[in-house]
């Protein structure tokens, strides 16, 4: 392992690189490869999907060995380029479609609070107005519909969920951010939750001081018969980070008192 | 000079003449009005309707208004317009019956117009021709093929026939074919594949993937897996998947059969009488 490893908490955040020089960033299972020249950055990555459910953080290395055989790779050309730059995480560009591993049943008026991890993308920005160079997900989470038919609904990403119900069970990942949601059955029949749609892109990114990457709770109040649920945004970081730093803002601005067709949906 | 000036001026303001001037001035004005309107109701239109149908809002406005005023400016000049009215109805008719295609695609064109099963930039499939929709035109739809050709469809046709519309949803199924040895277990067979189709993140998880059992083949078990993607994808995936499917396959021993016969010399016979050489041999005896 390379001595010069970085034992921070947080991979996010300012990066400082010598010119010629090269840092690399291992999370999940990606491996991320900034090298920095005096007129262009380069890019290289590759993803080891058999290390898509590492729990054991991550690696930064400020001073890495370049590697040219990393499956892909991108140049950016400047006049000039500085020293800075700057990893980013973002939260997904679509909603993702969380479904419990067991279907979990919720009687009339009840409510529940369910942690759900959605999968984080990374960005590279450098210079002074900052510029984006670069977005990809950190691991490529397998498309899904989520739709009353197959004509009508949209594209989102999949998670699998244990439906934790208790912050202490939770995983630590550093690749996925945790989105507590709220159910509350006000309809008059039991809810069966096989499938919850979170609106991801119009949520934002906290920073937890662990190093742990939350959005905003939300509230999906599911109504008098049928699925549709009204959606509410909670504002600022959720109750178990109060203290956190905004790390990102949302894809999208949501729009005020929408319904969203949040849960369920099945198909014919 | 001074001669010829109340000639001049006495011409010029005969009644004949004023009526030609009355008659160019309607015509001009007709000009400029129906080109206003049309280019008004575009305006309109655009915010409201397809390119097509205001295409068509703009174009029949225009002859519309245009057509009233020359109506007017060629009554302003003395023609008798009952007797015009009457030759072009005759000829109508004479026209009509030599033209019929040409009035089915007009109107045929019409209907599509109204009915929208497919919009510019469609992909469609008429018969054996599958491409990309070009423009919607009068008398026909103007399509250019996957190997770049241009093909001409008369509306008639489309009317008629059945069109698939292959853009119209954002979703499709890829129905892959598959055939495995009798000697298979058809449970780890339906493991396999649902793992792959798990693992390939173009397939989406939902709606499921299906995994049904055609039938005893001829010569292999025969099945059919269907899975689900985003439309754009649909090459991507159907290509990684097969390629995917055969490695999973061949990682563990699942055999895709090549075609089968069993030659019997009859029920009760011994089997056909079998020399082998081995290649030495083989080759001093040529």
């Amino acid at each position: 392992m390379n001595t010069d490893c970085v034992k921070d908490v947080i991979w996010w955040g300012n990066k400082i690189l010598q010119p010629n020089g090269c840092s690399s960033l291992k999370i999940g299972p990606l491996l991320l490869q900034v090298s920095r020249y005096s007129q262009e950055w380069q890019i290289s990555y590759e993803y080891d999907l058999d290390k898509v459910e590492d729990t054991n953080g991550w690696e930064y290395s400020a001073n890495a060995k370049p590697n040219g055989a990393l499956e892909k790779s991108a140049r950016y050309v400047f006049q000039r380029t500085n020293d800075k730059f700057i990893i980013q995480p973002l939260l997904a560009d679509r909603p993702v479609v969380s479904r419990p591993v067991t279907p979990i049943h919720l009687p009339v008026g009840e409510q529940i609070t369910l942690y759900l991890s959605s999968p984080l993308w990374l960005t590279i920005k450098v210079g002074e107005p900052s510029t984006q160079l670069f977005e990809i997900p950190i691991h490529r989470p397998s498309d899904t519909w989520f739709g009353p038919s197959t004509v009508e609904g949209e594209l989102c990403y999949a998670s699998r969920t244990h439906g934790l119900l208790n912050l202490e069970e939770l995983p630590q990942r550093s690749h996925r951010a945790i989105t507590p949601v709220l159910i509350i059955n006000q309809a008059d029949s039991e809810l069966l939750l096989e499938r919850v749609s979170l609106p991801v892109p119009y949520l934002s990114l906290f920073g937890g001081i662990n190093g742990s990457l939350w959005s905003e709770a939300i509230t999906l109040v599911r109504e008098e018969g049928g699925d549709m649920a009204s959606l509410k945004i909670d504002k600022g970081p959720p109750t178990p980070v109060e203290n956190s730093v905004l790390v990102c803002n949302p894809r999208k601005s949501s729009e005020k008192n929408s319904f969203y067709r949040a849960l369920n949906t099945m198909f014919g | 000079m001074n001669e010829w000036w109340p000639y001049f001026v006495e011409f010029v303001t005969s009644d004949r003449v004023l009526s030609l001037i009355r008659a160019i001035f309607l015509v001009v004005l007709g000009l400029v009005v129906a080109k206003l309107t049309s280019i008004m109701l575009t305006r309109f239109t655009n915010k409201h309707l397809d390119t097509h149908q205001s295409m068509l809002i703009r174009r029949g406005s225009y002859y519309l208004l245009l057509g009233i005023f020359v109506v007017s400016a060629m009554k302003e000049l003395g023609f008798n317009l009952s007797v015009l009215l009457g030759a072009a109805g005759i000829l109508t008719v004479a026209i009509g019956f030599a033209s019929q295609t040409s009035a089915s695609n007009l109107i045929s064109g019409l209907f599509l117009v109204v009915e929208r099963p497919f919009t510019i930039g469609d992909v469609v499939r008429v018969g054996s021709t599958v491409g990309e929709i070009l423009s919607i035109d009068l008398l026909s739809i103007k399509l250019r093929t996957f190997d770049n050709l241009y093909v001409r469809i008369p509306n008639e046709s489309i009317i008629k026939s059945e069109l698939t519309n292959l853009t119209r949803f954002p979703i499709r199924r890829i129905d892959l074919q598959l055939g495995v040895s009798y000697k298979e277990t058809l449970s780890v067979v339906r493991e396999i594949l649902f793992d792959v189709a798990d693992k390939n993140p173009l397939c989406l998880e939902e709606p499921k993937s299906l995994f049904i059992f055609k039938g005893f083949g001829e010569s292999s078990l025969d099945i059919q897996f269907s899975i689900w993607v985003k439309r754009e994808n649909f090459l991507e995936l159907r290509n990684s998947i097969s390629e995917e499917i055969k490695t999973a396959f061949d990682s563990n021993n699942i055999e895709i059969p090549f075609p089968h016969r069993t030659l019997y010399t009859g029920s009760a016979t011994e089997a056909f009488p079998i020399n082998i050489q081995d290649s030495q041999s083989a080759q001093s005896s040529k």
